[in-house]
């Protein structure tokens, strides 16, 4: 079998998967969604300066906790970096402003 | 459903530390063992730990050889992300059969190195940082899980595909079909575990509402290594906290809970998560509020001395009710007991709950082994036979049996793997024509 086949086939079988997981695959979707749209946010308020979670919260109108979850995550993966503390809160910003 | 077949000596059920040493100690003495583990990676409880008490040894330093020697040992199969389904009797054996769940990873293939994790584009909350850190729908399960092979989330996949076009070995595998396997055991050591009293249990302690009360398995990844924050900081708002306070007991002695027994084991990790705060934030005050302090192992009231020592302050006295104010700051009512019995409120920035062990899993209707009015596993002779169930080549070790600290899940370990070698040689005595007088097999036997 060729690789355009291979792809073809790979595409047909996710196709058929998505067929049937489609409210998993619904509910996964409609979850993304919304954790881009407060990732969006809270890399928006980042863009200038470091910010702490509490400012985050504060800028955004999210509860902190939440804020500190998606920082927490996208500091796993490497999009979000520590750079010192503010106070009693340390300083996050996104990763492609530290390359700069 | 594809079948498999496999022959052994001892099945183990659950990987967390008493079941990896079971099957080690079984598997050093020649014996054949399949250890099961319902999760993708074994470690269980332990691995998640910061320190254990009274060394203050590192949990990872100490599990990770095990995990890694229960993998490559000769004699042991490891089965994971598998599930016991069915238990029947055969000639005075055992025959389980096994649900291989699809990791939709092929485990040949896979070398572990999270291309396929960093790819996918969902954060989902992670139980091994106790839902406060993420993990994607594909990853490995942390960072020093055995084996290091991904596992797909399909409950949460997008299905994009992102995980598969990103694998440099092409693993991932969405054909793959739950697989059954079975397998035959002279003898089984049940290994399955506890779990926490739930962190909304109580309503006096704001029913789980409260987002700076924290459960002290939390605390352990907050202090680990490897922690979701990497610093000691609080979940409602990534504060460096500096006044945190223990509430003991909370979950355990408990009637209105159906909790009366004491969990043996949170007196001993408050006092070590406290010595560990000390350590990781010099300047915070940590306060522990108790009913009783109960040190009772070897090097334990030392190690409570010198907690006292290092200014952690004890305080006598059951906890009444966990508010908050304003800022999310928990409110601790309590009873001074030796200062007159004065109610007063304590602000803090954490509140840990010193959360009791419960039992996890119902042998009864796989095993038929019955639990105990506390719903552990019962030992029908705990002061001489503390591993032997009420059921001939069943046993059980570790906290299965009821709450016990690493030390005691280990030494039960190793009491349970003798049990059922002597198990296995006495059946083997009675079934072949031996020399063994019947004498000997008896005491073999017992």
């Amino acid at each position: 079998m060729n690789g355009k086949e291979e792809a073809k086939k790979r595409t047909q079988l996710l196709k058929r998967l998505r067929e049937e997981h489609k409210d998993t695959v619904a509910r996964t979707q409609a979850l993304l969604k919304e954790q881009n749209a407060i990732r969006k946010q809270i890399c928006q308020v980042m863009r200038d300066a470091p910010k702490t979670v509490p400012e985050v919260a504060e800028a955004t109108g999210l509860p902190a906790s939440q804020v500190l979850w998606h920082v927490t995550a996208m500091k796993k993966y490497n999009l979000v970096v520590e750079t010192g503390m503010c106070g009693e809160y340390y300083l996050y910003r996104r990763v492609e402003e530290t390359k700069i | 459903m594809a079948s498999d077949k496999l022959r052994v000596d001892a099945l183990v059920v659950g990987g967390g530390i008493a079941g990896m040493q079971s099957a080690l100690d079984l598997a050093d003495q020649g014996y054949q063992v399949a250890l099961v583990e319902k999760e993708a990676s074994i470690g269980g409880k332990m691995i998640a730990l910061s320190k254990v008490f009274p060394t203050l040894d590192c949990c990872s330093c100490i599990t990770t050889p095990k995990m890694s020697a229960v993998a490559h040992h000769r004699n042991i199969h490891l089965l994971t992300y598998c599930e016991v389904q069915s238990i029947r009797e055969n000639g005075g054996g055992f025959v389980a059969q096994v649900l291989k769940k699809p990791r939709y990873v092929n485990e040949d293939l896979c070398t572990g190195c999270r291309q396929c994790e960093y790819a996918c584009p969902i954060d989902l909350p992670d139980p091994f940082d106790r839902g406060y850190g993420a993990h994607r729908a594909i990853r490995v399960p942390f960072s020093t899980a055995v084996p290091q092979i991904a596992v797909l989330d399909i409950e949460n996949c997008l299905l994009c595909g992102k995980c598969e076009q990103v694998c440099p070995v092409s693993a991932v595998d969405f054909t793959q079909t739950p697989q059954q396997l079975e397998i035959e055991a002279g003898s089984i050591v049940l290994a399955t575990g506890y779990e926490v009293t739930p962190r909304d249990a109580k309503k006096e302690y704001g029913g789980g509402k409260l987002p700076n009360v924290i459960d002290a398995l939390f605390m352990e990844r907050l202090l680990a290594p490897t922690g979701p924050y990497g610093h000691v900081l609080r979940p409602g708002d990534g504060k460096e906290p500096e006044s945190i306070a223990y509430v003991q007991c909370a979950g355990s002695r408990d009637q209105t809970l159906g909790v009366p027994y004491c969990s043996r084991v949170c007196c001993m990790y408050a006092i070590k998560q406290a010595m560990l705060i000390s350590g990781a934030l010099p300047l915070a005050d940590v306060t522990i509020y108790y009913m009783d302090i109960r040190t009772f192992g070897k090097g334990y009231e030392q190690f409570y001395q010198n907690a006292k020592a290092m200014g952690i302050e004890f305080v006598k006295g059951k906890v009444a009710r966990i508010t908050e104010d304003e800022n999310q700051n928990p409110i601790v009512r309590v009873e001074l007991i030796d200062e007159g019995s004065r109610v007063v409120e304590r602000t803090h920035d954490l509140v840990v709950l010193s959360v009791g062990m419960l039992p996890r899993y119902n042998p009864q209707p796989l095993y038929g082994v019955p639990v105990a009015d506390d719903g552990f596993v019962e030992v029908p002779s705990p002061n001489i036979s503390p591993c032997v169930t009420d059921r001939p080549g069943i046993f059980v070790t570790g906290t299965a049996a009821g709450p016990m600290d690493i030390v005691d899940s280990i030494m039960t370990a190793g009491a349970a793997a003798s049990e059922a070698a002597a198990y296995l040689r006495a059946r083997k005595s009675a079934s072949s024509v031996s020399t063994t007088t019947g004498k000997e097999r008896e005491l073999v036997y017992a």
